[in-house]
């Protein structure tokens, strides 16, 4: 009994020894997994002595949060996240406008005119597939948009929906900028492709395990998820369309009524710069740099070799989005 | 009537203890239910501070809403009917069919493992056992290109998430039934069926109400299940909502999909309000008879009972048994190594998200317990102005889904005065006030069973409404609080849609690492994490049990004895 207590009083004071916060702090929602921020935060932490308090949301949550917030922020940095979130959020007035000291070297897709956010990187969408499965089916690593209309891959594939995913816009986009944008000729290749997709998943990356694992035998992802599944050794193909493919930006913004500004425009620059996007390849986070400085880790290159890339233009993708989402959840979405 | 109602009204009036429990309880449901509801209803029908019924005419204008609002009622209902069998089979079998008492801890236990188990697991496990390359569907039936996505998966797995709670409702109303009574329609030449039908069924009817509208309000209510396995071709009302939140970044939108699911919620209680409000179910009268073996289930059926029991729950097991694996080796489907590596990482890179978690369970757990008798037993035992209204109000929470409840949360209490994002009580607040229904269903049926003459002597003896409460009630409800305690407990550590928006840099939970892990394609992390919450869960509903056990309540022997499973 004696000792019982003894353990109930050793497991209270675990307990309740809570977290001391350390004097410079700054507070950030990452959009990026934990284990691609972590390494980068820590990076910024050796070099500055700040430390990051930081929690992993995706997109939408991490921007349904900061609109929630707004009145009185809890944060003073989202840090990753695709460019479109941003670009919602601006709507919103959810950001300060800083233009970091690598602004002015970024061409201008990657960054807001205004400051209100920066690219810290580049991602390119890539098909992947799972190599027991091409074997079974005598097929070869797709290397076009309509080697995935092949009967072999029907109720195979697995990609995002456009409703919660960006990768899943970026994607519809790629498919309107090889037609040429064309937009009939775009949704009816979409409607062929839906007969053969299996199900439309709710995250950019939430088919990457079941293709991995041959639940399913391929899709649409972003080089960074498609690698790391591949890291984690499930055996997957990666390829590229020789239409070609489009990529988004990851981007970075300061909240508006941050109330550590000075810490958050410090990681801003550290994370626009060199200093920190030269590490991404060191931590195996499979981003393309944004900063022309940076050059592209020699094995992300390899597999890039060859393969033809096209930003999605953001004004034509600003001023369609809304209205393409719609029709591409009427038209293809739908039970057929 | 009126009359009496009146002088109801004037008795609690002069009873200083109730007036005071009652004005703390609606000063806690104003804030903590009401304001967070308000706030989400001005959201949802202003623009620019004007009042609008656009964003709801929009909503039901489209048809794609439409349908995921029928397939959200006929999912709901579907779970509902389907749990509270499964239910009723377990508190069967449980109650009657003589099984052992270590055959009954493994039951308790394959039955409580849904329950215990965090979000997405049995989702997963489904894909993996019935996807196009499944365990069971490709490598066992030889079937090729099944799809695991759509109605009948989505009903499957929650179905098997929350039949516990029918479980949990159903079996201490069977088991308080004295077994005397089914004695005496034996003896008065009753057949075994005859008397199931007359006797047993009629007594267990708040049971299976209050069963069915747990499981309703929950399917309705759920998100993650659908999120995975509902497919394209069948959306539901929650994850429609999410996702016009989360995805299209449209409040208003969300806000009233999930307004129309409380439609249907309070519908369904209403209705098992006029069916099953209105009789009366007392067993418990005082006097326990001596407790015989029941001879109301004749052993053929009693087999069948258990054999059913055993097959569901050894599907459960097989469910389990796969998340174990994978916790244990390097890659599931990849590289299937033993390791013990996940369960170094959940104790190294984990542990403060397992510190918060406990400090959360345990704050909320009490809480939760003492709020679900005290309104149960308000609701069923008092006659106050606002009765009702209190107990629709108590269900709320419960029934809006998660999403939803979390967002209302971290706009009502983001600025001061209110401000409590970023800390614990808010996470606790949103645990209690959203998990405590179940507590409350549960001590509402337990009550109809028990004659009121029982407090009322009490009363009469001298004794006032806290002591009489104390002294009589309390222990005959003993099970039903501990039933609260237990899901508080259960969800505080596996739940997960409303608390990811209160989650903060301070507090997070292991529910919100789990989901990281799943992003991060670490499926063993996550598995390793998911076997910790059940150890742990297991660990604290043994001694649940155990201290229940104890306290030996003169309450029906059985019901007192393991409600919880061991």
């Amino acid at each position: 009994m004696k000792l019982l207590r003894l353990a109930a009083i050793a497991l209270a004071g675990w307990l309740l020894a809570g977290a001391a916060q350390a004097a410079d702090t700054v507070n950030v929602y990452t959009i990026w997994p934990e284990n691609y921020a972590r390494p980068m935060f820590q990076e910024f932490e050796k070099a500055t002595g700040i430390k990051v308090n930081f929690i992993r949301f995706s997109s939408g949550e991490a921007l349904a949060r900061v609109i929630a917030e707004k009145n009185n922020p809890r944060i003073d940095v989202l840090f990753g996240g695709p460019v479109e979130t941003f670009a919602a959020g601006i709507k919103e007035g959810i950001f300060e406008p800083y233009k970091s000291p690598s602004f002015d070297k970024l061409p201008a897709r990657f960054k807001q005119a205004d400051g209100q956010w920066t690219a810290i990187a580049d991602d390119p969408l890539v098909f992947m597939t799972n190599n027991a499965f091409l074997k079974s089916k005598g097929l070869k690593p797709p290397a076009s948009w309509e080697d995935l209309l092949d009967p072999a891959y029907k109720n195979q594939l697995q990609m995002a929906d456009a409703r919660t995913s960006g990768t899943a816009v970026t994607r519809i986009f790629s498919v309107l900028e090889v037609n040429k944008r064309d937009e009939d000729k775009a949704f009816a290749y979409l409607k062929k492709l839906r007969q053969n997709v299996q199900v439309y998943t709710k995250s950019g990356g939430g088919g990457t395990l079941p293709v991995g694992l041959g639940q399913a035998g391929g899709g649409i992802f972003f080089i960074v998820d498609a690698l790391e599944t591949r890291s984690k050794g499930y055996d997957v193909a990666i390829s590229f369309p020789k239409e070609g493919i489009g990529t988004s930006a990851e981007a970075i913004a300061l909240i508006k009524g941050a109330k550590n500004p000075v810490e958050g425009k410090k990681l801003i620059d550290f994370a626009t710069s060199a200093a920190m996007q030269s590490k991404l390849a060191e931590h195996k986070v499979n981003f393309v740099p944004a900063n022309p400085e940076v050059k592209t880790d020699p094995a992300l290159a390899e597999i890039l070799k060859g393969a033809t890339i096209f930003p999605i233009d953001d004004d034509y993708a600003g001023a369609n989005r809304k209205r393409i989402v719609d029709r591409w959840i009427k038209e293809v979405l739908g039970p057929q | 009537m009126r009359t009496e109602r009146a002088r109801e009204g004037r008795r609690t009036l002069g009873d200083p203890a109730l007036l005071g429990v009652l004005a703390v309880l609606w000063l806690l449901l104003a804030l903590f239910v009401l304001y967070p509801l308000a706030e989400l209803l001005v959201r949802a029908f202003s623009d620019d501070g004007r009042f609008t019924l656009e964003p709801l005419l929009s909503s039901l204008a489209d048809a794609g809403h439409r349908a995921a609002f029928v397939n959200s009622l006929v999912l709901a209902t579907t779970v509902g009917v389907l749990g509270t069998a499964l239910g009723l089979l377990f508190a069967l079998t449980a109650t009657r069919s003589g099984l052992s008492r270590h055959w009954l801890t493994a039951l308790d236990a394959a039955a409580l493992l849904p329950l215990v188990s965090p979000p997405f697991t049995t989702s997963i496990a489904i894909i993996f056992s019935f996807g196009p390359k499944g365990f069971i569907s490709h490598h066992l039936l030889g079937l090729d290109n099944v799809t695991a996505y759509g109605f009948w998966s989505t009903a499957l797995a929650e179905t098997l998430t929350y039949f516990p709670i029918a479980y949990l409702t159903l079996r201490p109303i069977l088991s308080a039934i004295d077994p005397n009574l089914e004695e005496m329609a034996f003896s008065l030449g009753g057949s075994r069926w005859r008397i199931f039908r007359t006797v047993t069924m009629p007594l267990c009817v708040p049971g299976f109400a209050n069963a069915f509208l747990l499981l309703f309000a929950a399917s309705l209510a759920d998100f993650a299940t659908p999120l995975i396995l509902a497919g394209n071709s069948f959306a539901v009302l929650p994850t429609q909502a999410y996702l016009q939140i989360t995805g299209m970044f449209d409040f208003k939108g969300g806000a009233v999909l999930s307004l129309m699911l409380l439609v249907p919620a309070i519908g369904v209680y209403l209705a098992q309000r006029r069916w099953v409000g209105r009789r009366t179910y007392v067993t418990v009268t005082g006097k326990v008879g001596q407790r015989s073996r029941s001879r109301a289930v004749s052993p053929v059926a009693a087999a069948g009972l258990a054999a059913a029991s055993v097959a569901v729950a050894a599907v459960i097991l097989y469910f389990y048994a796969l998340l174990l694996y994978a916790s244990l080796v390097v890659a599931f489907g990849a590289n299937e190594t033993f390791t013990l590596r996940h369960y170094h990482v959940i104790f190294t890179e984990g542990l403060p998200a397992i510190r918060d978690t406990l400090v959360i369970a345990l704050i909320g757990m009490p809480l939760g317990g003492l709020y679900g008798v005290l309104v149960g037993w308000l609701i069923a035992r008092r006659r106050f102005p606002g009765r009702q209204a209190m107990e629709v109000v108590s269900m709320i929470n419960y029934a809006l889904p998660g999403t939803i409840v979390g967002i209302a949360y971290l706009m009502a209490f983001n600025d001061p005065p209110l401000a409590l994002t970023g800390g614990v009580m808010i996470i606790v607040a949103c645990y209690v006030f959203r998990y405590s229904p179940t507590g409350i269903r549960a001590t509402v049926a337990l009550l109809q069973q028990i004659d009121r003459s029982i407090e009322e002597a009490s009363a009469s003896l001298g004794a006032g409404t806290v002591q009489t409460f104390r002294r009589v009630t309390l222990p005959l409800i003993a099970p039903a609080f501990f039933a609260g305690l237990g899901v508080v407990f259960i969800r505080s550590m596996t739940a997960i849609s409303a608390t990811i928006f209160l989650v903060s840099l301070s507090w997070t939970l292991i529910t919100v690492r789990i989901l990281e892990n799943m992003t991060e394609l670490a499926l063993g992390p996550a598995a390793a994490f998911s076997v910790f919450v059940i150890v742990v869960v297991f660990a604290v509903v043994a001694c649940l049990s155990a201290v229940l056990r104890r306290l030996r309540t003169p309450t029906a022997g059985a019901a007192a004895q393991s409600l919880l499973g061991g």
